[in-house]
């Protein structure tokens, strides 16, 4: 936890706990925002769930970005199915890890060049060993973001052939984008 | 008769970088070179990563603004822009229109100083040793107003979720409008000199092409990407802000090659700055600040959202568990992006090559590393 | 040949006033080209070390004498030192038979042009061993260029060289600048004087082919290694050389220290005269590196290969058939003068035209955003919060 904002920090309970456990000692409790889609998002919505069909765990979206969940083993099939469907998103824009402690999940942000739809992909990896599809033979973008998330997280990525650290040296230990991971008292390299 | 198939020819690997004048910064890359020619690329970064997304999991809303004005250390507030967006989302909130049209006056502001960096740098990237001068000295004068406005050169920490710091001073519009007037003299200056030159064309024309589709799968965006003919520009594809408010043109190149993804930003120079003139036309009085304290404390969720920073498309996305800090930042940087490309430019060109494709894709190592 | 005692004595006298002067001549150029480059560029340059900026070369020398002089350990150490020797004698030997005024000279040759030419190849050798002996490969990588780019560029500027021998019917120097008493060799063949330039630049590394030591490629090439006194040499040997093409260009091309007044001034005058000549050369020079980017070493070769050698060949056929029919000498203007043009014509065909065609469609056909119009804003007044206020709510 930082030291900067002591005020702040006290504020705040411990981060990672669940948004339900909270304590509302201090401040409003907290509120979970309501998932609204606009009418762009809608049809992107829309669309979306007949192009993966049966693949959605569940989906919901925010303003014009609508997400499913699928699982994670059929990630690389309904990321193909996006590319090549007629919802043709041909660009995997974001890819990002979120350790939410209990679980890792992988969030893909897809955007379509030609009808400017944007699209996001969940996947929950189990905190132990996770392990996804890679996506680097969908889109070359993927190599590095995945390089990353592999040196964050510890996620692996079976068909990356390039798994070497991208912004970590060589024999660094642990994984510095998890939430166990200290702050402070690292090792200066 | 010896043939040259005759001698055992050993590839060289050569080291470029982190301390090598063309790599801007940090950047290493190791070149598989058969005399002169390029035969493979590995590139390396890191050597800048300072952990800004896990950082920003235990700072304040508020205190993320800062360490945004890191990242791209070359477009402070396009970068501050992009968080304050995705904060306004999280939040609910939304900024007056007093504080968008600020805002919007200081990126492109910024854009056209961003611009002119790199318009300088490749050219130093090329040998030609002028472009670099007249380039700051125009870029100087944004910093200066930039100072102006927000008590900062380069990191300013202006914008708040919610609004800006503090209103304009009261010369803001006759000092922007004059400035407009010198920095477009000084970028046609540069495009008489530079964009046309012999020289420089037979270094960038054909040199680094990349088609369209090939750019999409590398994730390239930003002048990068409108090089290779796609048009795509988050300000024209998905506004923000006072963008829809606003005439401007998005010029889209051909062939993909170097000189199209400089002579994209030269253009972009122009139409940014005709940009700044719509906004002060239409600049409108009123609060600075969206109203509400409590805006530290959004609720949970997550919010995507992006905008058009001048390497490309900058994404944040932003999870919220409900306490004052964010639970996870994720920057979408569109230099780490546009570098997945270097290795495709690059192969089977010559070493000069390289340090030109490398220039043109216009890379802030504060970015790609984070 | 008896060699007395006066002798020795004078032409050591001699060699330490040449060798400073050229010494000199460089070090003015350093300031001349920061100065210069400064104003082409809008700001002042160096202007802190004496007045005007003039003392800022001794204290760089300064500097440089006084820094650590580092080898790097797998160098072979004694190539590595020999090298900077091997570019800077060559450099300072070729002033022994430049004539600054009649009289003012060393020893006046009757094979001045060939013994510059013959003197000034040798640096090569300087440059390819400097790359070689440093153990690094940006120095190779150097070198390589180096050797290649100087080779191809000798023939072009022999070439020229020979021209001017021919229409003087000599190769002494002296002999050259009192050909050009009334009209200077640039009227008679400006093509020359073009592709001397050119080569000269190229001989001298001077952007835009600064490709061996590129700062941004190669690092420094064939220099990357050196350090201290021995990177000064190779500094001062580069300046020299720049020189001695503003010499060589008064004197082959600018009619010396005789044109335009025909008869000979004063030796002051003279020299003053020449002097001017040869600094407005350089500062064409130091003009071409304020505006050009640096070409590529396959471009160089080109240039060199497709241009430069075949049309300084058709030059100097048209300089014999002129000689040998005994046509006025404007002839060989005109011819040379429209040799000049076609390359002119072929080149912006090639690459500058459809540019300018490529930027004005880029320009005209960008996607064009229109304006949507702006909501009124809303009625409702929203509670202002001060920036004071604000300042800590974040």
């Amino acid at each position: 936890m930082t030291e900067q904002d002591p005020k702040a920090a006290a504020e705040a309970p411990k981060e990672a706990a669940a948004p339900a456990e909270k304590p509302a000692r201090h401040g409003p409790p907290i509120v979970i925002a309501e998932e609204v889609l606009n009418e762009r998002g809608e049809q992107t919505a829309a669309q979306l769930a007949s192009t993966l069909g049966t693949l959605v765990l569940d989906s919901a979206g925010r303003e014009d970005n609508p997400w499913v969940r699928v699982d994670a083993k059929e990630l690389h099939a309904a990321a193909k199915k996006c590319r090549d469907g007629e919802i043709g998103m041909d660009m995997l824009n974001l890819m990002l890890a979120v350790d939410w402690v209990d679980r890792i999940q992988m969030i893909y942000v897809l955007y379509s060049t030609t009808n400017n739809r944007k699209v996001i992909l969940k996947a929950d990896l189990p905190a132990e060993s996770p392990a996804i599809d890679s996506l680097t033979d969908l889109w070359e973008a993927a190599t590095w973001y995945e390089r990353e998330t592999h040196d964050l997280f510890g996620v692996d990525f079976p068909g990356n052939s390039d798994m070497s650290p991208l912004l970590l040296y060589e024999g660094f230990e642990g994984h510095p984008g998890l939430k166990s991971y200290p702050l402070n008292d690292y090792e200066e390299w | 008769m010896t043939t040259e198939s005759q001698f055992e020819t050993v590839d060289m690997m050569l080291n470029m970088g982190p301390q090598h004048p063309a790599t801007h910064g940090v950047f290493r890359m190791v070149l598989k070179v058969d005399g002169e020619k390029v035969i493979d690329v590995i590139p390396h970064i890191g050597y800048l990563h300072r952990g800004t997304e896990r950082l920003a999991e235990v700072e304040t809303y508020g205190q993320v603004i800062t360490l945004f004005d890191r990242v791209d250390y070359i477009a402070n507030l396009n970068n501050e822009l992009a968080f304050v967006r995705a904060g306004e989302q999280i939040m609910e909130v939304e900024a007056p229109e007093r504080a968008q049209y600020i805002r919007v006056i200081l990126a492109e502001l910024n854009r056209v100083a961003s611009h002119l960096l790199f318009i300088g740098t490749y050219a130093i990237d090329l040998g030609a040793m002028t472009p670099v001068m007249y380039g700051f000295r125009e870029r100087e004068r944004i910093q200066n107003l930039f100072e102006h406005v927000t008590g900062a050169r380069m990191m300013h920490n202006y914008m708040r979720i919610g609004g800006v710091k503090a209103d304009v001073p009261d010369d803001f519009v006759p000092w922007v409008r004059q400035l407009i007037g010198e920095v477009r003299k000084g970028v046609e200056e540069c495009d008489k000199l530079l964009s046309t030159n012999e020289v420089f064309l037979g270094r960038t024309r054909g040199v680094g092409v990349i088609d369209g589709p090939t750019a999409i799968s590398c994730g390239l965006t930003g002048p990068s990407l409108r090089g290779s003919g796609v048009a795509y520009d988050v300000r024209k594809d998905d506004p923000y802000e006072i963008y829809p408010y606003l005439n401007y043109k998005v010029p889209v190149g051909e062939n993909g090659d170097c000189w199209d993804r400089y002579y994209l930003r030269m253009l972009e120079c122009y139409e940014s700055l005709s940009m700044i003139e719509q906004c002060l036309d239409q600049f409108p009085e009123g609060p600075i600040m969206a109203a509400g304290r409590r805006i530290a404390r959004p609720p949970a969720g997550e919010v995507f959202s992006h905008s058009e920073n001048p390497r490309g498309d900058l994404g944040v996305y932003l999870v919220s568990d409900g306490t004052d800090k964010p639970y996870r930042v994720k920057i979408r940087p569109p230099s780490f992006c546009n570098l997945v490309g270097l290795a495709t430019m690059t192969r089977g060109s010559y070493i000069a090559d390289a340090v030109a494709i490398l220039g043109s894709l216009d890379i802030v190592l504060g970015e790609v590393d984070r | 040949m008896n060699v007395t005692l006066s002798d020795t004595i004078t032409l050591s006298v001699q060699l330490f006033a040449l060798f400073n002067v050229a010494a000199l001549a460089a070090v003015s150029l350093v300031w001349l080209e920061r100065r210069f480059l400064g104003r082409l560029q809008g700001r002042p340059g160096p202007n802190r070390v004496g007045p005007l900026g003039l003392l800022q070369p001794i204290a760089d020398a300064i500097k440089l004498m006084s820094k650590e002089d580092v080898a790097p350990g797998s160098s072979q150490r004694l190539l590595f030192y020999a090298a900077p020797i091997l570019v800077f004698v060559p450099a300072f030997v070729v002033w022994l038979t430049f004539p600054l005024a009649r009289d003012v000279v060393v020893r006046n040759m009757d094979m001045g042009l060939f013994f510059f030419v013959a003197i000034s190849v040798l640096s090569i050798v300087g440059l390819v061993l400097a790359g070689w002996s440093s153990n690094s490969k940006y120095a190779i990588l150097g070198g390589f260029r180096a050797a290649a780019q100087l080779v191809s560029y000798e023939i072009p500027i022999i070439t020229m060289i020979l021209i001017i021998g021919m229409l003087s019917d000599s190769l002494d120097f002296v002999k050259v600048v009192d050909a050009q008493a009334t009209i200077p060799f640039i009227a008679v063949v400006p093509l020359a004087f073009v592709i001397f330039l050119i080569a000269g630049l190229a001989e001298v590394g001077r952007t835009p082919f600064d490709i061996y030591f590129a700062e941004s490629e190669v690092v420094g090439g064939p220099f990357v290694e050196y350090s201290g006194a021995h990177w000064a040499i190779f500094f001062l040997a580069e300046y020299v050389n720049t020189f001695v093409i503003g010499i060589l260009g008064a004197l082959l091309f600018l009619g010396g220290w005789r044109w335009p007044f025909g008869a000979d001034l004063p030796q002051v005058a003279s020299v003053a005269l020449l002097m001017g000549k040869a600094y407005f050369i350089v500062l064409i020079i130091f003009w071409i590196r304020g505006t050009y980017p640096r070409m590529r070493i396959d471009q160089l070769m080109a240039m060199a290969w497709k241009w430069l050698i075949p049309l300084s060949f058709v030059l100097f056929l048209a300089a014999a058939f002129q000689l040998k029919f005994e046509w006025p000498w404007w002839v060989l203007t005109i011819l040379s003068l429209v040799i000049l043009v076609v390359p002119v014509i072929v080149q912006s065909r090639k690459q500058r035209n459809p540019a300018l065609e490529l930027a004005a469609r880029y320009a005209a056909n960008a996607i064009v955003v229109q304006a949507k119009p702006r909501p009124a804003p809303a009625v409702e007044d929203a509670p202002v919060v001060t920036p004071a206020a604000e300042g800590t709510s974040v």
